[in-house]
């Protein structure tokens, strides 16, 4: 564990169209593109970044939403250190299928202890103005399913996305500091910070 | 049990019964009842499982009643149950019959694997190390039982909770080995290794195996899959070194992961019959090909007879393979490519048709536009397809200017017809990738109708990319797969070892035939040279094969690993120039197709039945004829008789039987 190298493998996951690519290249790029496919496939974007003080390569992996590719999508869940699970604010359906999203990548990449994996929850689009999740809901759920941090963005006015990739970041790094010093708490401590890991093995 | 019981115990609860059918009487249940305890010995966490007494102790027991709302109260002693004799046997049985009817799906327990019984006393008796715990499964029927099962396969008995508590005794194994979710029937897999953080890819190909392995024991697809233990056995030996937990794992197991996992995988697989070693063949040169100028509106039209009929119809698709087709000729030529209107059909017949498709179009189209609102909240999978085919219509070819900007008609013919092919073929649906083949013919068409059935001709000869298990997907891997080996050895090895053998970094390309690769004036060019179905059958695959031709140098160079060759593969997009890459694709054809000594398993993939019409037409025409294309002898026709895997094969049989467009042509 302590041997980590500094390559942070992210993975986005939500319903088609609900703005995965869209918040990867806004994160990356910075650019917002409304001419912008749907993701075939798989892709993925690094990005360097320094999280209280350390310097990390994000890799950032896309996938296709739709049901039909699971079985080419997951496979490349194995090995990812966090999961954004996306929804857009203006689809109830993407925010119902959060759980799905949950259990998918569980599964698949298996997560041995899924109650300490970092995800991240981010609900998209909230520049379209009609609604359909609150951020009440959206925090409840969050709260209720593993008080997974929740971010409300946009990746088309560039709202809260680097903050909630860097969030990314810390969970990561907060949860390798935790393991390292073996400590089997249930409560992770958001705004600790992250010490350096030590190599011990 | 000895053993077991000496260590600290961390967990206890009495009351867990075994509902055994091995009673006196035979098919009647008897419970056993027992105490479930959690002991943890010089490091290591053991369940024991100890029976109280042989008889049944149901004092608390309860059960649920037939309709499994009501809880009974089961009321009978221990003392009357174990000594059950003829006299009260009667009166039981009106409440056995209904413990009965509480369905148990119990398998016949095997504690045999287990080897830890040995006492007819406490023959229900087990333990086993956590180490040993593969999964368990949680059902629920008035009280929750568990069926636990260990590495080795064997099944244990099923414990049953009745007074509860299950989740107490889940909760506590938890703290020593890592249980995950799987997503069907409440089964919890066990994992207990450790998991390596290496990014690579080879993890899926280690760790998938405990997760996915419920799912896969009920495919029953991959119970054909059992011979392929000596992939998996070579693919432990070059992936996970010496000392991993999953080299206990059955091999047909593995294999049955493996093979959902890589798509691909097959082509390792040389030892099994109907496979065949494909060693270095020699190719001999690649021929220089010239690529020529495209049909126009005028050569088209000068191979049609008065009546509307097409003459010399191989030379045409000839000329088409070889330059393409000028963009005035497209929109009536691609109606015959895709073969909504037949070759030999006369200008009267295709009004006909077109006149009957059009009727045909609407009145599907009215299907989906009559559905009202409170009738599409009732029908979900109606819902998810219009959902998404609104996003991804927004999502295709914005940049065009046939769908830019907001309300453009386009987007709505768009939107319009995938509606409607939902409504003509409601398995299938919508699945993402169809907007992308759309967007090109009715930017030819301009014409809803025709557009649509030309979709539907098109998306006959690609139905097997989209379908459920995309199977059609998987095969054309492992054909390209093939190919590779057979063009270049080195590079396909280079493949392997970089976990990409199975050239998933193709799917993109396979799936929506490179139209996100190339511009919108190439991707035109490209599916109408590759509609024409010459010069041989996957030509889209040596097309692959030709892009990769260029790129392998780069990749090898650069000794890019499995992420950088997903990378650079995706970057290619819109930089490939589509001449050059038909060049290429033609020409390792044709030196496909010149070697003598071509495996059966590449012959397979390319030969073509109709091959022999070609060169003879061309004689006529031409007065030249291309060596390279002969290849028409009575052995490779039976062969691709018995194909199996060819996705355009599947095509001209599905065309010639289940469309009555072309039945009615033939008239």
């Amino acid at each position: 564990m302590a041997t980590k190298s500094s390559l942070l493998k992210v993975i986005l996951l939500g319903d088609g169209g609900v703005g995965k690519s869209s918040l990867m290249n806004r994160y990356v790029t910075n650019k917002f593109d409304t001419h912008l496919f749907h993701t075939i496939g798989v892709e993925f974007l690094n990005k360097e970044l320094e999280v209280d003080g350390h310097i990390v390569t994000m890799q950032i992996w896309d996938t296709a939403g739709q049901e039909r590719f699971r079985s080419l999508r997951t496979p490349f869940y194995r090995g990812s250190d966090c999961c954004l699970l996306t929804f857009s604010v203006d689809d109830n359906q993407s925010f119902q299928n959060l759980n799905n999203w949950k259990k998918e990548f569980i599964y698949y990449a298996d997560v041995k202890e899924p109650e300490n994996f970092p995800f991240v929850v981010l609900g998209n689009k909230v520049d379209v103005a009609e609604r359909q999740v609150s951020k009440e809901e959206a925090q409840a759920w969050c709260k209720e399913n593993g008080n997974h941090p929740y971010f409300e963005t946009s990746a088309k006015d560039a709202i809260n996305v680097a903050v909630a990739f860097e969030e990314a970041v810390r969970r990561v790094l907060a949860t390798e500091d935790r393991t390292d010093h073996l400590i089997p708490t249930d409560t992770v401590n958001l705004h600790k910070k992250p010490k350096p890991s030590s190599s011990c093995c | 049990m000895a053993v077991a019981a000496a260590g600290k115990v961390i967990y206890e609860q009495d009351s867990i019964f075994i509902h055994s059918h091995e009673d006196r009487s035979g098919d009647q249940e008897s419970l056993v009842s027992g105490v479930l305890r959690l002991i943890e010995k010089d490091c290591e966490v053991i369940v024991e499982y100890k029976q109280l007494e042989d008889s049944v102790d149901s004092s608390s027991m309860l059960c649920a009643g037939k309709d499994s709302s009501s809880v009974v109260q089961w009321t009978q002693s221990p003392k009357e149950m174990s000594h059950k004799n003829l006299d009260n046997q009667l009166s039981y049985e009106a409440e056995w019959d209904m413990l009965n009817t509480v369905s148990f799906k119990k398998k016949p327990s095997n504690v045999d694997g287990a080897s830890n019984h040995a006492h007819e006393r406490s023959k229900w008796a087990f333990f086993f190390n956590v180490c040993d715990l593969k999964a368990v499964q949680v059902k629920k029927e008035g009280w929750s039982h568990l069926t636990i099962y260990l590495k080795d396969d064997t099944s244990l008995p099923d414990l049953h909770f009745h007074q509860g508590g299950s989740e107490a005794f889940l909760d506590c194994l938890k703290k020593y080995v890592s249980l995950n979710e799987s997503p069907e029937k409440d089964v919890l897999v066990a994992n207990n290794n450790s998991k390596g953080l290496s990014q690579s890819f080879e993890n899926l190909l280690d760790d998938t195996t405990f997760g996915l392995i419920q799912k896969f024991k009920k495919d029953p697809y991959t119970t054909t899959m059992g011979s392929f233990s000596k992939v998996t056995k070579y693919l432990i030996d070059a992936f996970q070194g010496s000392d991993s937990v999953h080299q206990e794992r059955p091999p047909t197991e593995m294999a049955d992961l493996l093979n959902e996992a890589i798509p691909g995988l097959e082509i390792n697989h040389q030892e099994e019959p109907g496979f065949e070693v494909i060693t270095r063949v020699d190719l001999g040169s690649r021929p220089d090909v010239q690529r020529k100028e495209p049909v126009t509106l005028e050569d088209w039209h000068a191979n049609m007879d008065n009546e509307g009929k097409m003459h010399n119809v191989n030379y045409i698709k000839h000329s088409i393979f070889k330059g393409g087709l000028c963009h005035a000729a497209r929109k009536e030529a691609w109606k015959f490519l895709l073969g909504y209107y037949p070759w030999d059909s006369t200008k009267e017949y295709r009004k006909v048709l077109q006149k009957r498709k059009t009727d045909e179009y609407f009145r599907m189209k009215l299907q989906w536009k009559s559905i009202s609102e409170e009738q599409e909240k009732r029908n979900s999978r109606l819902r998810d397809y219009k959902n998404l085919i609104e996003k991804d219509v927004n999502r295709t070819d914005r940049t065009n200017a046939f769908y830019e900007g907001t309300d453009n008609p386009g987007l709505l013919l768009l939107h319009d017809i995938l509606m409607t092919y939902c409504m003509y073929d409601f398995d299938l649906g919508y699945v993402q990738g169809m907007s992308d083949l759309l967007s090109p013919i009715l930017y030819v068409m301009e014409n809803e109708v025709d557009a649509f059935w030309c979709f539907v001709s098109f998306m006959d000869q690609v139905h097997h990319n989209f379908e459920e298990q995309m199977q059609g997907m998987k095969s054309q891997l492992v054909q390209l797969s093939t190919l590779l080996r057979l063009l270049d050895l080195n590079f396909w090895n280079y493949l392997e070892s970089q976990d990409s053998g199975y050239l998933y970094f193709c799917f993109r390309w396979l799936l929506i035939l490179f139209k996100r690769e190339f511009s919108f004036p190439n991707i035109m060019r490209l599916w109408e040279v590759m509609w024409t179905g010459l010069p041989c059958k996957n030509f889209h695959l040596l097309v692959c094969c030709a892009i990769l031709d260029s790129e392998k140098q780069k990749i090898m160079d650069e000794h890019y690993g499995f992420n950088e060759i997903l990378k650079h593969i995706n970057e290619l997009s819109m930089k490939l120039e589509v001449e050059e890459v038909l060049c290429k694709a033609e020409s390792i054809c044709l030196q496909i197709k010149n070697c003598k000594d071509l495996p059966y398993s590449v012959s397979e993939i390319m030969d073509d039945r109709n091959e022999k019409l070609i060169p003879t037409i061309q004689t006529v025409k031409n007065g030249t004829l291309e060596k390279g294309l002969i290849r028409t002898t009575a052995q490779m026709d039976d062969l691709s008789k018995n194909s199996v895997a060819s996705g355009y094969d599947e095509v001209s049989r599905h065309r010639e039987t289940s469309q009555n467009v072309y039945k009615l042509a033939n008239v």
